[in-house]
């Protein structure tokens, strides 16, 4: 498998030079939006693995290298688990990458005074840290989220295919929850107002926060495994 | 045409004659780097059938046929990277077909495609870094070299290069890890005629050291007639005839008859009648003579000039039998 991931990384290398400019231009806007960075480095973490694992698909399918790839010592099992591998360590990097850039905005902003009273905004705050925290792994977790239902679509049916058929399949997954929360048979077991917002001082504590950060961390592990489970019983059978 | 594998209008003995070298090969018996029985798979409209296929040791097997008559999907199924619905490929001496090949062997596998197969973004240099991830049997230096051989640019990108370059790149990778195997798809198409030259006489040294051999899938024929030392054509999914190919270009004819010479060979009883493969054409009728020497005592007035590959498949796919 560690071959795989090293190919699959020498691939991505010229993209993830490219997705991280590019992530730090989507988080500055939508900071500048909110007047906040405290969504800053989630949104570089949704991104690169959202991005991360709809580029690696894109480039199995240029000059057949997909199918070139199998002639190398690799089987297929290594060149899926290498894909998710690839997925994670791209999602990790730009979440590591947007808290150490918010550390580092945060410090400049503490120690010089910056126009625009951009100082204020980045000034140090236990509750934006925690916010920011939060939000990463969040994303993390619907990055992955993301990543673990695309993933096998791609595996199964190639890029080109593949997005042909994802905007519906978008589409389903945000209505079937919308029609079932509608339907009312979840109304037995909505949680009461006081319970939500006991569960939200909850998280707005370090522990809360640190229990939710692990919560999430082990969730996307989940989802991601099992979409790999799965993608692996479709590149087994699939005609190249 | 009847489906089964020509290889007796010459004796078999006629192949080149297989080498052993236990310190390159695994077992001392295992002289057949490619074995394929009964290789079948069935698509919508097309069927690979029961192909048998072997590339000794020390071998360079040309593998010919018409567009759409099998070659990538038999090169495909010997790899392993489709599976077949009937028989068995080893590559190697290990089984290929079914699953996926040892990675210690497909190390030993160099595969050239008809197309520069990795992504189009990476440059030169970055599909040698990619090699090197892949291989443990990398060679850099030697490839390296070979770029320096073949005017490669390290830094320009994949996509930049035009069709001969690229296919020089992807000649210059496989040639630099190792192998004992070459699988080579159309690896000269697009090259001019002197790179062609200059990778054949790459070819020939890689297949002149012990435990090598090459199958070359190929339209340009010439290059198979200055390299081969077996041809086998494939159409529709089966194996036409698999001959050495000195017993084409250098013991067989074509011989340009009129219908009256024609009819004449044809009652001499020299080619059981049979056997008498012919293709008419605007000038007379072109005749397949299995010893051209014999033919020209027999019928010194009939012009029989010397057999090509083109000119031998042309007569087998196309021509008829009387």
């Amino acid at each position: 498998m560690k071959r795989a991931y090293l190919i699959e990384m020498t691939v991505l290398k010229d993209y993830m030079r490219q997705l991280i400019p590019l992530g730090f231009f989507v988080a500055f806007c939508i900071s500048l939006g909110m007047q906040s960075i405290v969504a800053a480095p989630a949104v570089i973490t949704m991104l690169d693995f959202m991005m991360g694992s709809m580029a690696a698909a894109a480039y199995d399918e240029q000059n057949n290298w997909g199918l070139f790839r199998l002639t190398m010592p690799v089987t297929r099992r290594d060149v899926v688990l290498a894909r998710y591998a690839v997925i994670l360590t791209l999602g990790c990097t730009g979440m590591a990458i947007g808290l150490l850039a918010a550390a580092v905005l945060t410090g400049v902003a503490s120690a010089v005074e910056l126009p625009g009273g951009l100082s204020s905004i980045l000034a140090f705050d236990p509750g934006t840290v925690l916010g920011m925290l939060f939000a990463s792994f969040f994303c993390m977790f619907m990055g992955s989220a993301v990543a673990s239902v695309i993933t096998p679509v791609y595996f199964r049916f190639g890029q080109t295919k593949a997005t042909q058929y994802l905007p519906m399949m978008t589409v389903l997954i945000f209505i079937i929850p919308m029609l079932i929360i509608g339907s009312g048979v979840l109304d037995e077991a909505a949680v009461s107002m006081e319970t939500l917002a006991e569960l939200l001082k909850l998280i707005e504590t370090p522990a809360g926060t640190a229990a939710c950060m692990a919560v999430f961390a082990a969730a996307s592990l989940v989802v991601l495994g099992i979409s790999a489970a799965v993608s692996l019983r479709i590149y087994a059978r699939r005609e190249l | 045409m009847t489906g089964q594998p020509v290889s007796g209008y010459l004796a078999a003995s006629d192949r080149a004659a297989p080498r052993t070298d236990p310190m390159t090969l695994e077992c001392d018996d295992m002289t057949h780097l490619i074995e394929a029985t009964g290789l079948t798979k069935h698509y919508e409209g097309f069927s690979l059938d029961g192909v048998d296929l072997t590339v000794d040791d020390g071998e360079v097997v040309g593998f010919v046929g018409k567009n759409g008559a099998g070659k990538s999907t038999t090169i495909k199924a010997l790899l392993g990277l489709i599976g077949v619905d009937a028989g068995e490929a080893r590559l190697l001496g290990q089984v290929s077909t079914g699953g996926d090949l040892a990675p210690e062997v497909r190390e030993r596998i160099g595969v050239v495609f008809d197309t520069v197969s990795v992504p189009p973004h990476l440059k030169v240099g970055d599909v040698g870094r990619l090699y090197g991830r892949a291989f443990r049997t990398w060679e850099g230096h030697a490839f390296a070299r070979r770029l320096k051989d073949f005017g490669l640019d390290a830094g320009k990108q994949v996509k930049e290069l035009s069709r001969g370059m690229g296919m020089k790149l992807s000649l210059a990778c496989a040639l630099s890890h190792g192998s004992s195997l070459l699988i080579l798809d159309e690896a000269t198409a697009g090259l001019d005629p002197m790179a062609r030259e200059e990778v054949l006489d790459m070819l020939r040294d890689f297949v002149a050291a012990p435990g090598r051999a090459i199958l070359m899938s190929s339209h340009i024929t010439s290059d198979l007639e200055r390299i081969a030392d077996r041809v086998v054509c494939i159409d529709e999914g089966r194996i036409v005839f698999d001959l050495a190919k000195d017993a084409i270009i250098d013991e067989m004819g074509v011989a340009r008859c009129r219908v009256a010479d024609f009819e004449r060979i044809a009652s001499s009883g020299f080619v059981p009648e049979s056997e008498l493969r012919y293709q008419r054409n605007e000038y007379g009728i072109d005749v397949l003579v299995p010893d051209r020497y014999d033919f020209a005592r027999r019928f010194p007035d009939v012009p029989c000039d010397r057999m090509t590959i083109d000119d031998y498949m042309t007569l087998m796919l196309k021509g008829g039998v009387r």
